[in-house]
């Protein structure tokens, strides 16, 4: 079977509907000069009549498509190579009449033309016209505002093409502008979205109601909403989730940037805006129309002073929200990720009317947009889905789009070396993890880049591990578990202990092997000089943890942080409000409204009946969606008490100085690396070494390793036991047997 | 080249395009005709709209009566008068598109009605004097879509035009000088040189 390769059009060749062959091909077919031939390309077909080539060669076809499928249009097909056997012979007899629908460019022409104009005008162009059944003939190469037209119905309907001729009647059933026709056609390839359907069937009965069923809504009496407002951080989708929704519902979209109303000079903008409602309101005459105000914080800030030039918009934009009347049926949906910057005017019942909030995907949220996502790559079937959209806490649908987009990259990469089959494997999303943050938490203070430490690498502790663990990693991995036995996880942990005993090392060992998120905060990124900043900046970093929850907060030295109110002789000081901040963000009434995330609702509505691994994510999910505290303190006593009550610190851990066992297991580590003299005995060192802390025990093995290097030059290979007795007689503990006893004795005392 | 169908077909090819020539002359004197009475209508336009523009009340013209309602009667017999020269020629270039609409199609009709005998050998052969059945058959008829969309597009220009807007009355004679582009009116005249030779050396027969 030989292949033809489809060319681009002549242009001499447009819109006189021919299909240039070879003509050898065209006596293998058995078609003569002018035989109707049906074109199959992928995604529709074309109606052509078979012409021969000027310059007789075979394996080419050139096509111009007067008459194809309404597919083809927004793409014509190009750069095909395709098989003889996609073209057939059809025959066309005369049709008698047709039915057709005229696509016009404007409006104004639609309602000032009359229909007989139209009539003749069709009529005329459509003469001598190859049709096929639910085809479009495109119409342009006549250049006036008549686009398309497309066949409804044809008579004799035994077949299904024919000819028009003079004699065949046409018969208009209707008249649309082309924007109408071109978003009908546009809604069959729906961009597909994944973990919102929920908002998604919400937000689409809204539009479908009023809008499909007028009639209904107005014999109940009902008013029907006018205006939708999307709110939610950036990059959930809602511009998106709007495109789908309206393409669903079959609904014309017409989108305002708010950047493109806004005009230089006094009185244009808000002439611009008029300008968009009217011709939202012409295009509802032809059908639901939906009026899309994407990032209308830009649009409509709240206004201030007296003249500023936004103030008259915002006006406008409520007078002309105040001035659709029922019979307008076109609706309005404002997004927005600032809510709170919005003028509170509009958001009264009567303009925007309902409020739709989009929070951060939860867990399963995530699988579906991935699922989505990866739809269409070439995956490796060894990828685990679940396990991508558990790590991937606190990424929004753009995140994880680029995440994906990195991942397909690395394969590429990888692929150019040559090595191995295009497949997506898991250590490419392992790779791409590492590039590709979450976005709620880019300009986040805590975001802090962590060297991964493992368990393994603190010597000693054991206890203190395992208390850590339990409150840490055991509500992440056996939520069934905790749910079972009723067990909440615990709000926060507090670690204290003398100074140099590995309580910042434990937490981020903590961190690595939970894979939540991880923000960590110092005194340096709270403070400012302005009254109240730092208590806003500490709410909002307690807001952005939530995002991203399951999330690990450490607050490293929280005794200079936070402070006690029970000592402090200045009420009113910064340390006070961080407090209370604090006191309300652990355990305070509720979350804003703004924060609200999916999945809550249909837990508890639908609990039985789904699978097991279904339910035990579904847990997961439950337990772990508050933030989890850690906070390290050297000064216990420094705390307030209101902090240290169950429900905010739960779990008081103290963080001992190591005993002989664990120093010997710290010096191991330590020494790990280092090449050491066969004769060195760590467990004389261990005895040697009373109140010594684990940073000591570090210090000393550096100093060995520096004496070394200072006595024997720089071609030291091993350190000798004796650098190490050396450089024991130089240092002291930094701990004290008094200071140990006060540590020890119960902190309420 | 011998057989009695090639021999029809080329005969009434030679014909048609003679015809074409003729007709090409027809139409570019219609339109010579055309531009100005467009031209005159394009002023009567902007006269009226001057008219809607002025407060005549306003002027020492106030003293006649009626001058507003009767320059606005004028104004528009005129143009009716000039819409109705227009007219006539526009009917004159459709006598051309019809012309050529039949011709086109009657050859069309030939070439199937002796299909049988004329393979796509023979339809396609071509020589340095005569060009390919094929190829001369797919020139009539671009010319004859030419005409067509020409005709169109003046009909749609004329045919669309409405008193109550009047600035659309006036770009009338720039929107019909943008459908003459000197392109589109070579593509004939390339056809007829390319069938020069054919129609000289069939004369001879």
């Amino acid at each position: 079977m030989k292949t033809l390769k489809l060319l681009s059009v002549d242009p001499s060749d447009r819109g006189s509907q021919r299909c240039r062959l070879g003509p050898e091909l065209m006596s293998a077919l058995g078609l003569k000069l002018g035989s109707p031939l049906l074109v199959s390309v992928p995604g529709g077909s074309c109606l052509c009549i078979a012409w021969s080539r000027s310059d007789m060669a075979e394996g080419f076809l050139q096509m111009d498509l007067k008459c194809c499928s309404p597919s083809l249009i927004p793409h014509p097909p190009t750069h095909l190579h395709m098989d003889c056997d996609r073209l057939t012979p059809v025959s066309c007899p005369k049709l008698k009449t047709i039915k057709i629908t005229v696509v016009v460019q404007s409006a104004s022409f639609k309602k000032h033309t009359s229909s007989s104009l139209v009539h003749e005008l069709v009529k005329d162009m459509l003469k001598g016209v190859y049709i096929h059944e639910k085809h479009v003939i495109n119409l342009e190469d006549f250049d006036t505002e008549i686009k398309y037209v497309v066949i409804e119905g044809i008579h004799p309907d035994s077949a299904s093409s024919g000819l028009i001729t003079a004699k065949t009647g046409v018969e208009i059933t209707r008249i649309q502008t082309v924007r109408h026709y071109m978003s009908q056609l546009r809604e069959e390839h729906t961009v597909s979205l994944g973990g919102l359907d929920e908002v998604s069937a919400s937000l689409r009965e809204m539009l479908q109601l009023p809008l499909l069923y007028p009639g209904t809504l107005n014999s109940l009496g009902v008013s029907c909403p006018r205006g939708v407002l999307l709110v939610g951080p950036p990059g959930v989708g809602k511009t998106l989730l709007v495109r789908r929704v309206v393409g669903d519902v079959g609904a014309s979209l017409m989108v305002v940037r708010g950047p493109e109303v806004v005009g230089s000079r006094p009185g244009e903008s808000e002439e611009q805006l008029r300008a968009v409602f009217e011709r939202a309101r012409s295009a509802a005459e032809e059908g639901p129309c939906v009026l899309f105000l994407d990032e209308l914080d830009s649009l409509c800030p709240r206004r201030t002073g007296s003249s500023s030039p936004e103030n008259r918009l915002v006006a406008q934009l409520l007078t002309l929200m105040d001035g659709m009347d029922r019979s307008d049926r076109f609706l309005i949906i404002g997004a927005t990720n600032r809510p709170d910057s919005l003028d509170p005017a509009l958001r009264r019942p009567g303009r925007f009317d309902r409020e739709v909030v989009i929070g951060a995907p939860t867990m399963q949220q995530r699988r579906s947009i991935l699922s989505v996502l990866c739809a269409k790559m070439p995956v490796c079937p060894s990828v685990d889905m679940m396990e991508l959209a558990q790590r991937t806490s606190g990424y929004v649908g753009a995140d994880l789009s680029a995440l994906c987009r990195e991942a397909a990259m690395n394969a590429i990469r990888e692929n150019s070396k040559g090595s191995g089959a295009q497949t997506l494997c898991m250590n490419h999303f392992q790779d791409a993890l590492k590039l590709v943050r979450p976005s709620c938490l880019r300009s986040s203070l805590g975001r802090t880049e962590l060297s991964p430490v493992s368990w393994e690498q603190i010597g000693g502790l054991d206890d203190v591990k395992l208390k850590l663990r339990q409150s840490i990693e055991w509500p992440m991995r056996f939520p069934e578990a905790f749910v079972r036995l009723g067990l909440s996880r615990p709000r926060g942990v507090l670690l204290f202990g003398p100074p140099g005993c590995a309580k910042t090392t434990l937490v981020r060992a903590a961190a690595t092997s939970s894979h939540s998120s991880f923000l960590s905060v110092s005194g340096a990124d709270l403070y400012s000089p302005y009254v109240g900043d730092s208590e806003k900046a500490l709410a909002q970093l307690f807001r952005q943890a939530r995002a991203c929850a399951p999330c690990v907060l450490f607050l490293d030295e929280i005794d200079s942080l936070i402070g006690s109110r029970s000592t402090g002789q200045t009420s009113s000081g910064v340390h006070t409000r961080l407090l209370s901040v604090l006191l309300n963000e652990m355990d305070g009434v509720g979350l804003k409204t703004v924060e609200r995330r999916g999945t809550e609702r249909i837990l508890q509505a639908e609990g039985v009946g789904e699978c097991h691994t279904q339910e035990q994510m579904d847990c997961q999910e439950v337990c772990n969606k508050d933030v989890m505290v850690v906070a390290a303190t050297n000064r216990p006593d420094c705390l307030d008490s209101a902090l240290l009550r169950p429900g905010r610190l739960d779990h008081i851990i103290y963080v001992p100085p190591p005993d002989q066992q664990a120093r010997l297991a710290i010096l191991k580590v330590c020494t790990r690396s280092m090449p050491v003299d066969a004769d060195v005995c760590l467990e004389d060192l261990v005895t040697n070494t009373e109140l010594y802390s684990g940073a000591d025990l570090e210090n000393l093995c550096k100093e060995a390793a520096l004496l070394a290097l200072q006595t024997e030059n720089m071609e030291a290979r091993v350190i000798k036991y004796t650098y190490f007795l050396q450089s024991l007689r130089k240092m002291r503990p930094s701990l004290t047997a008094q200071q140990i006893h006060t540590y020890q004795t119960p902190l309420t005392s | 080249m011998s057989t009695p169908a090639v021999s029809s077909v080329h005969q009434a090819l030679q014909k048609s395009f003679k015809n074409l020539e003729n007709c090409q002359k027809v139409w570019k004197s219609a339109l010579t005709e055309c531009s100005p009475l467009l031209e005159s209508l394009g002023n009567l336009a902007e006269q009226s709209k001057a008219l809607s523009n002025v407060q005549l009340s306003d002027t020492p013209l106030r003293v006649f009566p009626d001058l507003e309602d009767r320059l606005r009667f004028k104004l528009l017999q005129a143009m009716d008068t000039v819409l109705g020269k227009l007219n006539d020629k526009l009917s004159s270039l459709q006598s051309v598109r019809d012309t050529i609409s039949s011709h086109a199609s009657g050859v069309l009709q030939l070439y199937e009605l002796h299909a049988d005998s004329l393979d796509l050998l023979a339809v396609t052969e071509r020589s340095a004097t005569t060009p390919s059945i094929a190829d001369m058959l797919g020139w009539l008829q671009d010319a004859e879509r030419h005409y067509r969309q020409q005709f169109l597009r003046r009909k749609a220009v004329l045919q669309m035009l409405r008193v109550d807007n009047l600035s659309l009355v006036e770009s009338a004679p720039q929107r019909w000088k943008s459908l003459e582009s000197a392109s589109a009116e070579d593509c004939i005249t390339d056809i007829l040189c390319k069938v020069s030779f054919f129609m000289e050396s069939e004369l001879g027969k």
